[in-house]
């Protein structure tokens, strides 16, 4: 599903460069829920972003739903990124859309057809058990219900692998939790997922396996 | 989808507000100049064409022939280069028409004492000969006939026609055409604006996976809606002056270039603006569209 073979990125500064990854091998079977534990600046949004190719890595490469993303063409890489899921810390829902909208856009913008638009969409919400509050506008929503929008926008597709970035960053732990049973709900669908952490306890306490990144290395994996 | 890309695209138009509606204002004015040179233009061609069809050269001759030598003379000139036509006029006939045209006045002719007005020989150029060279040549070779006493007639104040008509296109094309600079330029401003407003759609659009046509197209598309709404205003606003100053302008094109009526643009030219309006838009979008791709 997923594969890193010695990856590294550095970003340029200027005349600096900043090394963000180094050395990362890794590899995700199908159907697998793994956590990538790291405090904040220790490159897990990079990895992330190298996986749904925002990013192209310095060095190595990596292979995502058994494609190698190097000479995935801008077509190839939309292609790609139709089976791949993806949620934020923030939400980034689009304000001037309502939580139906805002889902069903991902639908038309890939050609779904009509008729399919509506049930998909009210599937997703129920998946996250937002139908409820279809028409409501994102200002309208607490963060638990956006993150829930958010998931569900990801789900819509029925991605093979859904990549979460902290999806539980800004939420108290009562949400936090609501959030975390979604993800394991669309886990047991049979979703690949990528759960990227800084909160330790959380990493620990979900009792899967974990990767840990410590300033761009992977240090610690108990897969 | 088509459904998809013209909500968005009128969306965007909606974001864009008044840079939009300035954008809408400049195809209008751009469009509706060069309509109205075009209008101008079309309607001196109709006087240059009609003036070309009209163009006589007159052949007054030494003396009034004979009938036989009449038809004669008419048949040799009918044979020489540049001549489409050769209508002899005699003394009489002269006299008649000048009563004629005299109208109320004509009595005024009565008390000459003998009739003034020679025969003469009414010559129809060919289209070549309608030319200020070809007629030259043509007058040259009339001139050349023993029977000739004067050549009279010329075409040169109909090319200078022909070469006012060319003028006013160029003048109106080259107006129009800085304000269509202007206006694709506004329109761009627009579409940057749109894309600013829209960042947050373009994101989720790439992140999952839309192709690059859906994510551009809407730009393009509220660009060239812009384009039409102008071009449209253009053409309401042409017709309606038309309706107002054509009737007004009548009497004096009639007086001036015998034209009897000011026709509005034909359908190829109205059909041509429509087209250069949803161009202009297109192209402020394009422009605008480098930076979404970046």
């Amino acid at each position: 599903m997923i594969a890193m073979d010695r990856v590294s990125k550095v970003f340029s500064v200027g005349p600096v460069k900043v090394p963000a990854l180094t050395d990362v091998s890794f590899r995700v079977a199908k159907g697998e829920f793994v956590v990538l534990h790291g405090k904040s600046g220790a490159g897990k949004t990079t990895l992330l972003k190298l996986l749904y190719r925002t990013e192209v890595p310095s060095e190595g490469d990596v292979e995502v739903l058994g494609q190698p993303l190097a000479k995935l063409s801008r077509r190839g890489v939309a292609a790609l990124r139709q089976n791949i899921g993806v949620v934020f810390q923030d939400a980034k829902l689009l304000p001037g859309r309502t939580v139906y909208e805002n889902i069903a856009f991902v639908l038309r913008v890939l050609g779904t057809p009509r008729g399919e638009i509506t049930a998909r969409t009210f599937d997703a919400l129920r998946a996250v058990g937002l139908h409820s509050r279809a028409r409501a506008y994102p200002a309208q929503l607490s963060q638990g219900e956006a993150q829930r929008a958010a998931l569900a926008r990801a789900i819509v597709r029925r991605p093979a692998l859904l990549l979460a970035d902290e999806p539980t960053g800004n939420l108290d732990d009562e949400m936090g939790n609501e959030i975390l049973q979604v993800i394991r709900d669309i886990h047991a669908g049979g979703t690949t997922i990528l759960f990227a952490t800084h909160q330790a306890r959380l990493a620990t306490g979900l009792r899967r396996r974990v990767l840990v990144l410590e300033a761009g290395r992977l240090v610690k994996d108990d897969g | 989808m088509v459904g998809f890309l013209v909500g968005e695209a009128l969306r965007d138009l909606r974001r864009a507000g008044r840079v939009a509606i300035s954008a809408i204002v400049l195809i209008m004015l751009s469009l509706a100049a060069v309509g109205s040179f075009l209008l101008l233009s079309g309607n001196l061609g109709h006087a240059v064409s009609a003036w070309r069809d009209r163009l006589r050269v007159i052949v007054y001759l030494k003396q009034e022939p004979s009938t036989a030598a009449a038809s004669a003379l008419a048949r040799k000139v009918e044979a020489m280069p540049g001549v489409a036509g050769v209508r002899y006029v005699s003394r009489a006939e002269a006299l008649a028409s000048l009563k004629k045209t005299l109208g109320k006045d004509a009595s005024a002719a009565e008390h000459l004492t003998a009739n003034p007005l020679p025969a003469s020989l009414e010559v129809t150029p060919t289209a070549d000969a309608a030319t200020p060279e070809g007629a030259r040549r043509l007058v040259e070779r009339l001139s050349a006939l023993p029977e000739a006493e004067e050549v009279a007639g010329g075409v040169e104040w109909v090319d200078k026609l022909a070469r006012l008509q060319r003028l006013v296109t160029l003048v109106g094309l080259g107006f129009g055409g800085v304000l269509g600079i202007a206006a694709i330029l506004t329109v761009t401003t627009a579409t940057t604006l749109v894309l600013h407003a829209r960042r947050h759609e373009t994101e989720i659009m790439r992140l999952v996976g839309a192709p690059e046509l859906v994510i551009q197209l809407p730009l393009l598309l509220q660009g060239m809606v812009q384009g039409l709404l102008g071009a449209a205003l253009a053409l309401v606003a042409l017709a309606i002056a038309h309706a107002f100053v054509a009737p007004k302008l009548v009497p004096l094109m009639a007086a001036a270039l015998g034209l009897g009526r000011v026709d509005f643009l034909p359908v190829l030219q109205i059909g041509a603006i429509v087209v250069a309006g949803a161009v202009l838009g297109a192209l402020g979008g394009l422009l605008a569209r480098g930076r979404v791709a970046a």
